[in-house]
Order: C-alpha cells, then structure tokens, then sequence
C-alpha cells in the first residue's frame, strides 16, 4: 500500500492545484506541500526497511485483465529504488525551481505531477504493461511543460521530443507484448525467475524493438537526435526532472526488464551496448566541447555520462551492474545541479552564451562554488558520487571488455578537460561584463534547490553504501538468475 | 429484446413527431433518449443473464459477441441523441432526425446478430440508408447535401458489391446460413467463390472506409451534421466490423488463409492511406474523417491476425477496440461541434475553456494511443494479436501499425499545439456550446480516461463471447 500511496498522491496533488485556481501563493505552497509527501514516504521506506525493499510490505498485486494475466503490479527492489527515491526529491526540486514561473502556474504543477505520477510508477512497476503505462504517462506532461514554457523553438522541440520516444516506446511495446504472450505472463517477478524461458531466436526477436525503444529514451548515440533541442528549449525546472529522471526510465528498462527478462536475446547485444557506452561517453565530451551555449554544453555533458550505466549494464558483472544501478541516481543529482545552476546564471546575467560570461565567481561566490562542484561531479572526482558510480562501470566495464573500459576512462579526461575548460571561462577570470558587477549571488530559494542536490552529491561520494547496500541484493538477485558473474 | 425495445422507441418517435407537433422538440428528443436507454439497459440485461441463443433456423443469433456490439451502439446511440437535441430541436426536425438516429442504430443491432448472409444484405441496408439521410440532413449548409449525395452513390455501389458477392456465395454454398456456407467452404475455394469473397470484402472495405475505397469519407464527414458525423463514424462501422467477424469466422473458416492475407494487405494500405491524407488537412473534421479511415486500418490488422492461436485474441481486439474508438472518436468530432471545424479555431482554446480543452487533448492523445487513456488497449490488443499470429504478413500489419501511431503523431498533437501553445484567434474565442454537446463531449473524455479500469472486465467479456 505505501507504494502505492507513494505514486498516486501527486496525482491528487495535480488534482488539487487545479482545484486552488487563482491564489498563486496558495498553488505554490499547496504544490510544495504536495511534492514533500511523496519524498517523506520514499524516506520512509528506506529507513524503514533498508536492504530488505522486496518486503512484501512494499509490494501490492491486483487483478487489472485476467485474461492476459496483466496486473496490477507494483513494487519496489533496490535496482528502483534509488530513482524512486530521487524521482521525488527532483520533483519537489522541480516545484522550488518553479518559483518564477507565472503564467498557467497551476497547471504546470499539475503537469509536473502528472509526469511524477509516471515516473514513480515505472520505478515500482512489477508489470510489463503498467511499465509500459507509466513509461508514457510522463509523455504528455513533458510535451506540455516544454510546448507552453519553453523558449522561442519549444514547439519545434516539444513535437519531436515526443515522436521520437514515441516511435521508441511503440515498438518497445510490440516487444512486450510479445514476451507476454510468449510467456503467458506479463509479471516481471515471474518473468525474471524463468529467465530465459523462451528460446533464444524468440528473445533476439524481442530484444531488438525493446532495446531500441530503451536506448531512445536513453539516449544513446545516434539516438539522441531529439535531446539537445528539447534540453536547450525547456524551462528550468522541467529540466530538472527531464534530465535527471527521464533518461533513466531508458537505462532503468536496460537493467530490470532487457537484460533480466531476456538473457539471451541482450547477450549477443551486449558487446555493442558497451560500445554505445564509450561511444556516448567520447561523443558526448567532444561536442560538450564545442558549444558556445552552458546549457548544451551541460546536455551533451548528460549524454557523455549516461555512457557509463550502458558500459556498466552491459558488463553483466557485480561491479559494473551495480555501478550502472549507482550512477543512474549520481547522474540524475549532478545533472539537476548543473541546469539549476546554468539557469540561475543566465536569470543574472541575461545570456547563456559561454564567451559572454567570465569572472563570475567574485560576484557569486556560492553558485559559483556549486557550478564547480557540479562541474568536479561530472569529471568524476573522487569524493562525489558520480566518481564511485563512473569507477565501478569502467572496472565492471574493463573486466568483460576491456578496450572498451579503457576507452571510457579515456573520456573522463575529456570531460575534465571540457568541464575546466567551461569553469575557467564562466566563473573565473576577470568580469567579462561591467554589467555583472551589479549581478548578486544565488537567493534563498535558488539554493533551497541546489543545496540538497549537492549535499547528496557529497554524502553520496564518502559514503556510497548507503545506496549500494540496499542495491546490492537486487543486483545480486539478478545477475544469478541469468548467471552472470 | 433489444431490438424490440428501439423498434418501439423507433414508433414512439416517430408518433411523436406526428402528434406532438413542432412545440414539443424537446419531448420527442427525451423520448428518443429514454428509447435508446431503454434499448441499452435491455441488451444489459441479457449480457449480464448470460443469455444465448438462435432464432429464425440459425439465422439470428443473441450471443454474447452480439450483445456486446448492441451495448455499443445503444450506447453512442444515446449519446448522440443528447448531444443531437439541442440542435436538432432548433431546426426543427428534431423527430426526423431522432428517427434515423434510432433507425441507423436498430440496423446496427440486427446486423450483429445476423447468421445469414441475406439478412446481413438488408441489416446493413436498414444501417445504411437512413444514414444517408443523416449525413444530408443539414439543409441550410450545401456540403450537406452533396456530402450526402456522394455517400448515397458510393454507398449504392458498395451495396452492389456486397449484393453480388453473396449471391456468388449463395450459389456455390445453396444457402445464405454461416453454417451451411461453412459446409460448403471445403478445403479448397472454387474461383467463383473467392470472386465472391473479395467482391463481398469490397462491399464491406466502402461501408467501413478501408482504401482503397475510403474516398467517401472526408466529404460525407464533412457535409454532415457533427453530430451525424460522429455517430456514423462509430456505431454503424462497429457494427460492420462485428458482422463481419461473423461471417468470416462462421462461415468460412477454412478460407481463412485468403481472406487474412487479403486482409493484412487493406490494413496496411487503409493504415498509410488514412495517416498520410489526415497529415495534409488542417480542417479538423476532415482530419478526423482520415484519421477514422486509419483507425479502420488498424482495427483490420486484427482481422488479419484472425489464423492459428491467435482467434480469439484478435476477436478481442475488435471487441475492445470498437468500444475504445466509440468513446475517443465521439467526444473528438462532438468538440467540432463547441469549437469550430478550421484547424485555427483550436487556437489559445486552452485559455479560454480550459477544459474542453483538455477534454480534446484526451481524445487526441488517445487516438494516438498513449496509455491509459482508451486507444491505447485497442492498439495494444491488435499488437498482441499480432504477435501471437505467427505469420509474416500479420508482422508487417503490426510493424506499420507502430510506423503509423508515430506517423499520426503531428496531426494529432497539432491540434493540441494550437490548444495549449497558440495565441486565441479572436478575442471572445468559442461561445458556450449548448449543454447536451459539453454533457456527452465531458462524459467521453472521462470514459476515454478511465476506460482503463473496465478494460479488465471488457476483455473477460469479449473472450466469453458467442464467437469463441
């Protein structure tokens, strides 16, 4: 029940901000009301039941279509929870870093919910339909949030957002549903204990449209067409949540439903998933590289990183499978520091352009601070959190491919030196705008949003057990049922 | 009965109109309404008694697959007659219109009912002629009249076809009953049945706007009355697609081979066709009147995953995408209605009616298929057909299936552009509609949104049905 509870309040939530039309303070501290419950009870879970999230207190099975054996399913193990759990921090975020918004507020929370709706629900899913539900419940939200608040193209941005993961999540489908079928089964619990039941030309057939949706929704390169447009265009807060949740309902697939559910379809694919991995980590450097915009640098700075949960994931080892399960939540919490931080900057100053800023770090010493911070994250310093993530995939990585694993190292260099590269210009130096000398400091709303991703940036960094404790379990569950190493 | 019901409701209208004069438009529609209820709560009834049965020497069967489409039909019936009324009312033909409404909807609920090809021949014409009528209805607006002269002359070729195709079928088989023509349908097709089969399948391909005859559709869509447009575009195409299922599972199983890989073929011709001619319109209700062509393409792929184990889920699939379609294309073409027919008057509507608004954006996104709003199951349900089909030409009906949600995407989500993202054309945007519209267009975008909890029980039903 607290699951359950756990997805379905925004949705009450939305229902509510709608109800408070007009008093914008009201909407705004009704919607901040709404986005901590959530989060209070994701707490609550972790503290109550630790490492044991497959307690059957946790989990909730209804009966939605007998006749396809199709449930209601839901669940949490620690392969979710740590998306569950920052699904709901970066709503709440999310709401904080809507603080500016003004027009159509209580509809935006709405949306916003709706998509926190979905994006729960895929983490606790034990259903393949209800994956599939959820997975596109945050569609239309998303497609709004960036087509009404967005920039000057966020038309243009918002369509083919939409068409791509939609063409992605369609044929994803078809794979489901032929698993299903095949299977008699759409519970993914039961699937994962016949791993692999079906015969090996049968699970190629499915994995082939199911890793081509995930790998959309990713994304990887070359999928990743509809990203920058819809990462450059969105409003701040969407960001947020589109950054830092939505690549990995893509990476969550790959690591609970492809690989455990289809051993054998996954496994002659895996070698070329490692391949995406470098590829997307040395790409992503390259064109970060090249941008003049912060907030495309930062995106493609995204993509680089999401490299290491395919690296990981296809190592199918101890090490890299939990190292994709960690960074998933290392790169949702530094990736939703790094816009907030790129959008408190360009509200100051009035550009994004990176030749445009320079020496910022007199004048804003604590959001500078923080876009450095971000900055180490992304480079994997040890220390943050995305370094033990990004350390465990390439050890993972190089155990079962290592020219591959080496590669990938090689692109933490790169992304060092873009990311020193981008602090040198924007922050340090001298003023590159007498203008910025009026420019103030991040506000107490503004770091209400990014202390809290940065602080678990840290915590997350010196003490990573306290994720890979409760992930570890699952992981192990998973890799011995399709005898993984 | 059900039938007995409407056919009573039929002469009560009709009566009424006569009697009660033109002061009393809004008792004729009531009476039409509680008519339809009536005829709903009947065929209820039977489904929930679990009722079965054959009348006429097999000819007509009440089974639970009939019943199902008669809830259907009943139901959108009723729908349309309350958002007919006020209309209907000020032009005072409200009797008129109710008659038809009820005639088209008593064709229906015989057609699903019928075993026996001939009485197929005359349901369909008891569906279709008064809907001609529908369709040309609107006197004051020419499109009327020549969207309806151009359905009455397609649809008189259609009935030709269909006409010729099962007197060809009579004659190999010596009876017009499923059961017999089954008999005679052996292990292999004389040419001149299979002649009749495809002229019959073409008579059916106009009836439900399947390329490459669907050129009827936008002009007829267009010149009709909203209303009209959107009741005919979903109970009497229900209907067909339920007869048709009958006749092609009763009565020629062992040709099943030809007619699926004729079938895989129309739906993936009718799917691109649909989809590709919706994308160039920007008058919305010729891009639901494409888009209604598509569906149909999408609703025969199942038709075509009719073979080995994969029966019963395809007849499911029909099942549940029928009910799914009645509620998201309803509510879609009603919106019409409220709004204006040009792709612009949907402009800023979101700031004007916020929620009719979002009522529409439901019925676009289900029709694209998102979940779990109600095209979604339809779509899933063809998919899982599909692939349990295991046969090449069905995979390729299900892969331009995908192709196709995707291709459908831009004129959908144009319309909900111009909702959420546009500038409102005029100041004053779109007036308050008249009540029945706003009722039904309301209660299908709350059906289309929870239609998730009943597709349990509708799938329970769909599989327990007669034809299983």
């Amino acid at each position: 029940m607290i699951t359950t509870a756990t997805i379905f309040i925004p949705l009450l939530g939305a229902i509510l901000v709608l109800l408070l039309r007009g008093d914008e303070r009201l909407v705004r501290y009704a919607a901040l009301g709404v986005a901590a419950v959530p989060l209070l009870l994701a707490l609550y879970i972790y503290l109550a039941f630790g490492d044991n999230l497959d307690a059957p207190a946790l989990s909730q099975e209804l009966v939605w279509i007998e006749s396809l054996n199709i449930g209601y399913r839901v669940g949490l193990d620690g392969i979710g929870f740590g998306m569950f759990f920052l699904s709901a921090l970066l709503a709440l975020i999310a709401v904080v870093a809507s603080w500016d918004i003004r027009e159509n507020l209580g509809f935006y929370f709405a949306l916003l919910f709706l998509a926190e709706v979905g994006m729960l629900g895929v983490f606790a899913s034990r259903d393949l339909v209800l994956f599939y539900v959820f997975f596109e419940i945050t569609l239309i939200p998303m497609y709004l949030m960036v087509g009404m608040w967005g920039d000057e193209n966020r038309r243009a941005a918002a369509i083919k957002f939409f068409i791509y993961t939609f063409l992605g999540s369609t044929a994803m489908l078809a794979g489901f549903l032929a698993l299903g079928v095949l299977s008699g089964t759409f519970s993914i619990p039961e699937l994962g204990e016949e791993a692999g039941g079906l015969s090996r030309a049968a699970q190629i057939a499915i994995a082939v449209p199911v890793l081509f949706g995930l790998l959309i929704k990713v994304p990887a390169v070359p999928l990743h067409g509809w990203l920058l447009d819809v990462y450059v265009s969105s409003p701040i807060s969407t960001n947020v949540v589109l950054s830092g949740v939505l690549p990995k309902l893509g990476t969550f697939g790959i690591l609970k439903i492809a690989i455990p559910l289809l051993p054998e379809g996954v496994e002659p694919f895996l070698p070329y998933l490692a391949v995406l991995g470098v590829v997307n980590v040395i790409y992503g450097a390259f064109v970060a590289f090249l941008q003049p915009d912060l907030k495309a640098l930062v995106a493609y700075s995204s993509i680089g990183t999401l490299g290491f949960i395919l690296l990981g994931a296809a190592s199918v080892n101890a090490v890299g499978y939990n190292g994709a399960v960690f960074q998933q939540v290392a790169h949702g919490l530094y990736s939703a520091l790094l816009f907030l931080l790129v959008g408190i900057i360009a509200a100051r100053t009035g550009t994004r352009r990176i030749s445009e800023l320079g020496g910022l770090a007199a004048r804003m010493p604590w959001a500078g601070g923080l876009l450095a911070l971000g900055a180490l994250a992304a480079m994997g310093l040890p220390g943050l959190a995305v370094f033990v993530s990004e350390f465990m995939s390439i050890m993972g990585g190089y155990t079962a491919y290592p020219v591959q694993g080496v590669l990938a190292a090689l692109g933490i260099i790169l992304s060092a030196m873009y990311m020193l590269y981008m602090l040198a210009r924007v922050i340090f130096g001298p003023l590159r705008e007498p203008a910025y000398e009026r420019v103030g400091d991040a506000g107490a709303v503004e770091m209400a949003a990014v202390v809290p991703l940065a602080a678990l940036l840290l915590v997350l960094g010196f003490f990573p057990a306290l994720l890979i404790s409760v992930q570890r379990p699952a992981v192990e569950a998973v890799l011995a049922a399709i005898g993984g190493s | 009965m059900p039938e007995l019901v409407a056919t009573g409701s039929l002469l009560v209208v009709l009566l009424g109109g006569v009697f009660a004069g033109p002061r009393n438009e809004a008792l004729v529609s009531g009476l039409a309404a509680l008519g339809t209820l009536a005829a709903f709560a009947a065929a209820a009834g039977m489904l929930a008694a679990g009722f079965s049965g054959t009348f006429f020497g097999g000819g007509y069967a009440v089974d639970g697959f009939a019943l199902y489409f008669k809830l259907i039909i009943t139901a959108t019936a009723f729908f349309t007659v309350i958002a007919a009324s006020r209309w209907a009312g000020r032009t005072g033909d409200a009797p008129e219109y109710m008659t038809l409404v009820i005639a088209v909807a008593l064709g229906g609920m015989l057609l699903v009912s019928m075993r026996d090809l001939f009485g197929v021949f005359l349901a369909v014409e008891l569906a279709t002629i008064p809907s001609y009528a529908m369709v040309a209805f609107d006197r004051r607006r020419r499109e009327s009249a020549e969207g309806g002269m151009k359905y009455l002359i397609t649809g008189v070729i259609a009935s030709s076809f269909l006409l010729y195709g099962i007197v060809l079928i009579y004659g190999v088989s010596g009876s017009a009953n499923l059961s017999r023509v089954a008999e005679a349908f052996g292990e292999s097709l004389s040419p001149v049945a299979i002649v009749g089969l495809v002229l019959m399948l073409s008579g059916f391909a106009f009836k439900v706007s399947a390329a490459p005859f669907h050129f009827w559709t936008p002009d007829a869509y267009q010149g009709a009355p909203t209303s009209a447009a959107a009741f005919l575009s979903v109970a009497p195409k229900a209907a067909i697609f339920a007869v048709l299922l009958r006749i092609l599972l009763d009565g020629m199983p062992q040709a099943a081979p030809t007619w699926t890989a004729l079938m895989a073929v129309i739906a993936i011709v009718t799917m691109f066709v649909g989809n590709l001619l919706a994308l160039r319109q920007s008058n919305v209700r010729r891009m639901l009147a494409y888009s209604s062509v598509a569906h149909s393409g999408y609703i025969l792929a199942a038709f075509a995953a009719l073979q080995g184990e994969a029966v019963p889920a395809g007849v499911q699939a029909v099942m549940i995408y029928s009910a799914a379609y009645a509620v998201m294309n309803l509510g879609a073409f009603l919106t019409i209605d409220l709004v204006g027919e040009e792709a612009k008057s949907f402009n800023g509507l979101f700031a004007t009616r916020p929620a009719l608004a979002v009522a529409m954006a439901v019925f676009m996104a289900a029709l694209v298929g998102i979940p779990p709003l109600s095209g979604f199951f339809g779509k899933a349900w063809v998919i899982y057909a599909g692939v349990g089909s295991g046969s090449v030409l069905v995979y390729a009906a299900v892969a331009s299936l995908v192709v196709n949600s995707v291709l459908s995407v831009p004129y959908y989500f144009g319309i909900i552009r111009n909702m959420f993202q546009e500038e409102p054309v005029s100041e004053g945007g779109p007036g308050k509609g008249d009540g029945g519209v706003a009722f039904t267009v309301y209660a299908m975008a709350v059906l289309t949104t929870l239609f998730f909890l009943g597709v349990g029980p509708l799938a329970a039903l769909a599989s327990g049905s007669g034809l299983l």
